[in-house]
């Protein structure tokens, strides 16, 4: 088991990392989410001991690792961002050197060796050059080194940024294999393959962390609010009041001119969404408003995502929902004299 | 420690790096040994071996800064040194295992020049035990210099930036003791002498004409022990202040 606790960074007065806590289970893949810049990196050095914390502890096992370093690294593998090869170094020299730093006795180096290269199917290149091979192959020579010695952790960096799909299906395959004797401590931006391969996520902004649970709790906790995808013909106005008016809609997150008299509204619902599915339906065909296309969208880690580290956005009006369109339709005050003309009205006084 | 040691002696026999750097050395000795030998029925001129590392030196401090120039920097340029830093070894073992890679490929330099006392001796006679001194001061103070230059290459993430500065840092070891006997230099005599004891070419002196001294083993070993050290605190330092 991993423990951080109270774990902080600044990098002068910058505070990169703040106060944050959670622990690594045995035989879990825990995600680390978060945008670019929130601290992902940082907190990871910090648990692989490359780099010294401000504040804070980072126990494996019940080692300190800022106490005895030696004991708590020769239980972690580490794939950083950038995967950290030799560029002057064949494939097999370089897993046979990262064997000797990591103290695999002799007799069972060149094993070792032959199963970390099978498993990331990099034995076709071991005599090759590692400058000579693409960002996808050093990435996997990058992995290899860091399962070498079957250590109980592996912290993974992006490990999937720079591969093809058919190398990231098998390197989330193969983390996912990894969970029967590892822990795994997995970044990344990608959300499906956070919610594919992970037990627990882990959500980070800023250096805060937003929310530590499973992916089922985090998708529960958007609650029965989803997202409709309405596409019409006709009268566009109308048909926002419309929307706008019905029952569970919470709002018009966007409206897309999709040429002509096609347009698509995305809703936000706050109820459940097929019955209001079904109201916003009969209420515009009421209107003689044509439906070409209506779907809902479940509630997934992406609006969990968004909405824990977007929670400041505010709502938009339809006003500037009307702007990105491209204007203020004109007609509008004249057909109606809903909220979205008298809005208008106001900022034009202004 | 040994991991370490033996992928920065990969490094340099896997490619021709030791190798160029060997044959450039052997190229120097042979032109100190010919001059030395033409010279040989001047009055003034004394032919000795030991005279001729002495001239070899001032050209040497323009290779040591190439074998050490990559030490550190390339680690950190390839982003290696993560790689290092996450291993179970600890810095002082990564400084060591690369001091004495470094010191190994000095020493290989160096052997090729052991073939003309040799062939002197059998055709004529030479001084073993002023040779050997002299080979033990040149030996000191080329790991000196490898212990400096490791440092400066520590400092920086350019090799080049690390050579450059290396030979700039060199010379000026060199020439201190020169340097301090200036007219200049010589109104301050608290500074002369401050400036001396930065000197390691009169120390070289007493090995060349077969002395061992152990002050000057003691300047020596000094010597390295702080640049080893200012290294380790350097690698340290950059982990705590990165980003």
């Amino acid at each position: 088991m991993i423990t951080i606790d109270k774990l902080t960074k600044f990098y002068g007065n910058n505070l990169a990392v703040n106060n944050i806590s959670f622990t690594i289970n045995d035989n879990e893949i825990l995600g680390f989410l978060g945008p670019n810049g929130a601290g992902k990196s940082t907190t990871m050095n910090m648990i692989s001991g490359f780099l010294p914390m401000s504040g804070g502890s980072v126990e494996i096992c019940g080692t300190d690792i800022s106490k005895d370093p030696v004991k708590a690294k020769s239980n972690i593998g580490y794939l950083p961002e950038i995967p950290p090869v030799y560029p002057d170094m064949r494939v097999r020299e370089y897993l046979s050197f990262c064997a000797g730093l990591k103290r695999i006795p002799h007799g069972k180096r060149s094993d070792e060796i032959e199963r970390v290269m099978e498993l990331l199917s990099i034995t076709d290149v071991q005599k090759k050059l590692i400058k000579n091979l693409s960002k996808g192959y050093k990435q996997r020579v990058g992995f290899a080194q860091a399962l070498l010695g079957d250590p109980k952790f592996l912290i993974l960096d992006e490990p999937t940024v720079g591969l093809d799909p058919n190398q990231v299906m098998e390197v989330r395959s193969i983390i996912k294999g990894l969970k029967k004797d590892h822990s795994v401590i997995f970044s990344s931006h990608i959300l499906s393959e956070v919610s594919e391969v992970c037990d627990r996520v882990v959500i980070i902004n800023k250096g805060v962390i937003k929310a530590i649970d499973t992916i089922e709790n985090l998708e529960k906790s958007v609650g029965g609010s989803s997202i409709l995808h309405i596409k019409i013909k006709g009268d566009r106005n109308k048909a926002a009041s419309v929307i706008e008016n019905t029952q569970g809609v919470s709002e018009i997150s966007a409206i897309d001119a999709e040429g002509g008299e096609f347009f698509a509204f995305t809703v936000n619902t706050n109820s459940d969404a097929d019955t209001v599915r079904s109201s916003i339906m009969s209420e515009l065909l009421a209107r003689n408003i044509q439906i070409t296309e209506i779907f809902t969208e479940k509630p997934n880690l992406e609006s969990v995502f968004a909405q824990l580290i977007n929670k400041e956005t505010e709502k938009k009006g339809l006003d500037a929902l009307w702007d990105e369109v491209g204007g203020q339709p004109g007609p509008l005050e004249l057909n109606s004299d809903d909220e979205p003309g008298e809005a208008g009205g106001k900022e034009d006084e202004e | 420690m040994f991991s370490i040691y033996k992928k920065e002696l990969q490094s340099f026999f896997f490619t021709p790096f030791a190798y160029v750097l060997a044959a450039l050395f052997m190229f120097l000795f042979t032109y100190m040994f010919n001059t030395g030998i033409g010279d040989m029925d001047s009055n003034v001129y004394e032919f000795s071996f030991a005279g001729i590392f002495y001239n070899v030196i001032f050209y040497f401090i323009f290779l040591v800064p190439i074998i050490t120039m990559r030490t550190f920097s390339d680690e950190r340029k390839f982003g290696t040194e993560v790689l290092l830093m996450t291993s179970p070894v600890n810095v002082i073992q990564i400084v060591l295992g690369k001091f004495l890679a470094n010191i190994t490929v000095f020493l290989f330099m160096i052997a090729g020049s052991s073939l003309y006392p040799i062939v002197t001796a059998i055709k004529g006679e030479v001084v073993v035990s002023q040779l050997i001194c002299a080979y033990i001061g040149f030996f000191c103070w080329g790991a000196m210099y490898i212990a400096i230059g490791m440092l400066i290459s520590s400092f920086t993430e350019n090799s080049i930036i690390a050579a450059i500065v290396g030979e700039i840092v060199m010379f000026a070891f060199l020439f201190v003791d020169d340097f301090a006997q200036t007219g200049f230099i010589a109104q301050y005599p608290k500074l002369q002498s401050a400036l001396y004891a930065f000197a390691a070419q009169p120390r070289f002196e007493y090995f060349s004409q077969g002395f061992i001294r152990l002050s000057d083993i003691v300047f020596f070993a000094s010597a390295i022990i702080v640049a080893l050290v200012w290294n380790y605190i350097s690698i340290e330092r950059r982990r705590w202040n990165k980003g």
